[in-house]
């Protein structure tokens, strides 16, 4: 039995038996895992607040031979959403990203880019307004797991979309002109379509003086979610809630 | 075929269902019920059908109780215009423990969850809301749980009561008492410095 160390993010606890609990991490060095907290509801001295979905932990754990749960052993905190205050946008934002990974991330396979990715975007989360931070980490998460088509032609005719007016459908790999586009389709801006372009070039830090309302980000957070929805064959609960917020 | 007679089968199957009952557990206490006296046995049944039958919740605060209102509501002694709102009546024996408090509760029967679809619409609130703007509360004491969820329901209520020109309060957070500074995570330490008070 090794006794491994790894950063981690908190995605997830579930109750187990009668004190303990199931916890889902996300890895620097292992990708996705889940281990046991043993009576981790009962005492918190060996956890503590550590394991408060969206944490960022430095975790110790057992790797036991032929099973595929861990044993939590330790988790120190290294950042916690509980330093700054969690109003109610926030708690959704918290819980969409860590419901994207949980969902998206297979088991046991490393992914430093969504680590680092996740950890820029929490830290943004914690400085201000949620939609261009989400808005970021939808966009990247759709492009880091490969499911994000070129923006910027049609995926019909082959023709350049620039300037002109572009849309998506549920059911369709890319963006359509307004020649080819489908029944009941939605457009994306020319606006959101710069902006997606400008986010895939630069870092989320670089966005902190642009201060975005839920509106006009809308078109592209509906076009990156029904994306990944599609690949994997699942609503999100947190994008319902998420919708459900007015600002 | 069944290793169990099927009314046996039947009672270890319902117990399984009990959270923190696994299938050797289930066995031990069918066991137990099927050995213990027809008197026992009946008086847990009856128990079990009096639970079913007789608890409701409290018009007032959501507290389980078996008239209506519950007996935080009704007591003259309390004061009824301090409000304490809890997740889970169960979070009322902890504060009850104290025998600090005087005042009246209010249970919202969980907190927001959003990785679990729960909002604040899914919550015992309206109640709450009509109990404050029919000027029957002066403050409102917030001690839902010291997690992320927690907090966003705290945040929350904060945000509506504050609309309605009442006091409103958090419980403190910070270091156990009997435990050591030594030992105590940042988050809980970083809580218990802005909580500080002057003595």
């Amino acid at each position: 039995m090794a006794l491994k160390e790894s950063e981690a993010i908190v995605l997830r606890t579930y109750p187990l038996r009668e004190a303990d609990l199931l916890v889902t991490l996300f890895t620097r060095m292992e990708g996705k895992i889940r281990g046991v907290a043993r009576s981790a509801k009962k005492s918190k001295r060996r956890f503590g607040g550590a394991l408060e979905p969206l944490t960022e932990v430095r975790v110790c754990y057992n790797e036991r031979e032929g099973q595929d749960l861990m044993r939590l052993d330790s988790c120190e905190v290294l950042e916690s959403p509980l330093a700054s205050e969690v109003n109610y946008p926030r708690a959704v934002a918290l819980a969409h990203v860590a419901e994207l990974l949980d969902e998206l991330l297979p088991d046991h396979e490393p992914n430093d880019a969504v680590f680092r990715l996740a950890l820029a975007v929490l830290a943004e989360l914690r400085e201000r307004d949620i939609w261009l931070p989400l808005t970021y980490f939808e966009l990247w998460m759709t492009r880091l797991m490969g499911y994000l088509p070129d923006l910027s032609e049609c995926i019909v005719c082959g023709h350049a979309l620039n300037g002109s007016r572009a849309y998506f459908h549920a059911l369709a790999d890319g963006l359509m002109c307004p020649n080819d586009k489908r029944l009941a389709s939605s457009e994306l801006s020319g606006e959101s379509r710069k902006l997606a372009n400008q986010m895939l070039h630069a870092p989320v830090e670089s966005f902190s003086e642009l201060s975005l309302q839920k509106a006009p980000t809308a078109d592209l957070r509906k076009y990156f979610l029904q994306i990944l929805q599609r690949h994997i064959e699942k609503k999100l609960v947190t994008a319902g809630m998420l919708e459900k917020i007015d600002r | 075929m069944s290793k169990f007679a099927e009314p046996m089968a039947r009672l270890i199957d319902e117990l399984k269902k009990l959270p923190g009952i696994g299938s050797k557990n289930a066995q031990r206490l069918a066991f137990h019920i099927l050995r213990s006296s027809d008197e026992d046995a009946e008086a847990l049944a009856g128990a079990v059908r009096d639970v079913k039958a007789n608890l409701r919740l409290c018009s007032i605060c959501n507290n389980i109780t078996d008239g209506d209102p519950c007996s935080y509501c009704s007591s003259p002694t309390r004061n009824q215009r301090l409000v304490c709102v809890v997740e889970e009546p169960t979070n009322i024996a902890a504060i009850e423990k104290t025998r600090h408090f005087n005042g009246a509760y209010h249970v919202l029967h969980g907190c927001i969850s959003p990785l679990h679809g729960i909002g604040p619409e899914q919550l015992r609130i309206a109640n709450l809301m009509r109990r404050v703007q029919d000027g029957q509360v002066d403050e409102v004491i917030l001690a839902t749980n010291p997690t992320v969820e927690g907090e966003a329901t705290a945040t929350y209520l904060s945000g509506q009561l504050r609309r309605a020109g009442l006091k409103v309060t958090r419980i403190a957070m910070g270091i156990p008492v009997g435990s050591d500074i030594e030992y105590t995570d940042e988050v809980t330490m970083l809580k218990a410095m802005e909580g500080r008070r002057e003595i």
